[in-house]
């Protein structure tokens, strides 16, 4: 892997589920392209989010762009469905890893299908598995503990909380990640859609310092 | 020693977009190991009339590579009968550069001018990846600027503006990275044509 991503995160929330990811390519220890999208619509109720190599992302997002438009080509109504998608890349990416040439990508996939949520994990072994929370790279270290707090809760997340979750989440991971960055990017899906925010900017805080 | 290393563009290079066009820039110095085997190397490469690459990384798997990418554009155009534009010679580079990658050490910055999009810069690091930039440096000798850079950068610069910029970071990483030296060439790629100079010497800035 050359041009690397970090963390991706992803949460289930009442109304959908979201995805979140910095906007750094990394190479090595460089901060080396920092106006990069991690975060990909690959149809009306599905986004895909990956770290590791970008390069292989790029293949990927290729492959994906070709298979939504052959679909579209079809004209039969059908669209690719979240889980499908994740049926799909977990074939690929196993496939792939078989032959001794990964795509070395961990991604999570999350969609809405019908009136359900889905959010699922594929990594370059082609180790898949869905959860309500996933995050990949160090933020499956940092984050998800504090993702599956809330969610130990009563009843899911509103979108706000939600929000606000992944938002502390990253800050976390902007504090601890030493390849992370704090522009990111948030993808949310709802029944209605898919809509992507960003690139927006983290604010941290340094007060500890003073204390030090 | 020596005669066992690569023969390497070490490197710096550089292109900048400006409205109207681009400019471009390079160093001269290629390197067996420690030893120089040219001092006077042009790193600037055309692919097209109006279309440029900056090699870094191997010198063999730069140039086979751009040369391939040259008789790509060539039939392209022809087949198009119109100018190629800057982004399919970029995806040309990227496409071997990734189907390759495991074997290939280039790190190549495609730059120009296309009556589409005016000028363009896009990046094909090591790896494969493809992206365009307002501007893009490559090579060892990039490390040592990417601070001088972040700090004096501005979008929206004249082509002159953007020569003298293109000129002071290459200097200033010249004189740091030791696969970096010699002179500096530049180029100013526009509607009207291609311009190269050479610094050297006492011109440096």
């Amino acid at each position: 892997p050359m041009v690397t991503g970090t963390s991706v995160l992803g949460l289930r929330f009442s109304g959908g589920v979201m995805l979140a990811a910095d906007t750094v390519g990394s190479y090595g220890s460089l901060a080396r392209f920092r106006g990069i999208s991690r975060l990909l619509k690959v149809n009306d109720s599905t986004v895909l989010g990956a770290s590791g190599d970008l390069a292989d992302f790029q293949h990927l997002r290729q492959l994906l762009e070709q298979m939504v438009i052959d679909e579209e080509l079809l004209g039969d109504g059908h669209s690719y469905s979240p889980r499908a998608l994740h049926s799909w890349l977990t074939r690929l990416l196993y496939n792939r890893r078989s032959k001794i040439n990964p795509l070395w990508n961990s991604v999570l996939i999350a969609g809405v299908d019908g009136g359900d949520s889905f959010l699922g994990y594929v990594d370059m072994l082609g180790v898949a598995y869905e959860a309500p929370s996933l995050a990949t790279g160090f933020g499956a270290y940092l984050a998800q503990p504090l993702l599956r707090a809330e969610l130990e809760r009563e009843r899911l997340p509103t979108r706000e909380e939600a929000r606000e979750l992944l938002e502390r989440c990253l800050r976390v991971l902007y504090y601890r990640d030493a390849r992370s960055f704090n522009r990111y990017e948030v993808a949310v899906v709802t029944e209605k859609g898919v809509e992507l925010e960003g690139p927006q900017t983290l604010e941290a805080n340094w007060d500890i310092a003073h204390l030090v | 020693e020596w005669t066992a290393e690569p023969v390497s563009t070490g490197t710096t290079i550089m292109a900048v977009e400006f409205d109207g066009g681009v400019v471009i820039g390079a160093d001269s110095r290629t390197t067996t190991g420690s030893y120089v085997a040219n001092r006077v190397t042009d790193k600037l490469t055309p692919v097209h009339d109006r279309i440029f690459c900056c090699r870094s990384g191997s010198a063999a798997d730069t140039q086979a590579v751009a040369d391939a990418v040259a008789y790509q554009l060539a039939f392209h155009s022809v087949e198009l009968e119109e100018p190629p534009r800057v982004r399919t010679a970029a995806r040309l580079f990227q496409q071997s550069c990734y189907r390759y990658r495991e074997e290939l050490s280039a790190g190549i910055i495609v730059a120009g001018w296309d009556p589409r999009r005016g000028g363009q810069v896009y990046v094909v690091p090591m790896g494969g990846l493809l992206l365009r930039q307002p501007f893009a440096v490559g090579g060892s000798g990039s490390s040592y600027i990417y601070g001088f850079l972040d700090a004096t950068f501005q979008p929206g610069m004249t082509r002159s503006q953007c020569q003298e910029f293109v000129a002071r970071a290459l200097a200033l990483a010249m004189v740091r990275d030791g696969s970096s030296g010699g002179v500096i060439r530049l180029a100013a790629i526009t509607e009207d044509g291609v311009e190269r100079t050479v610094l050297a010497g006492s011109d440096l800035p």
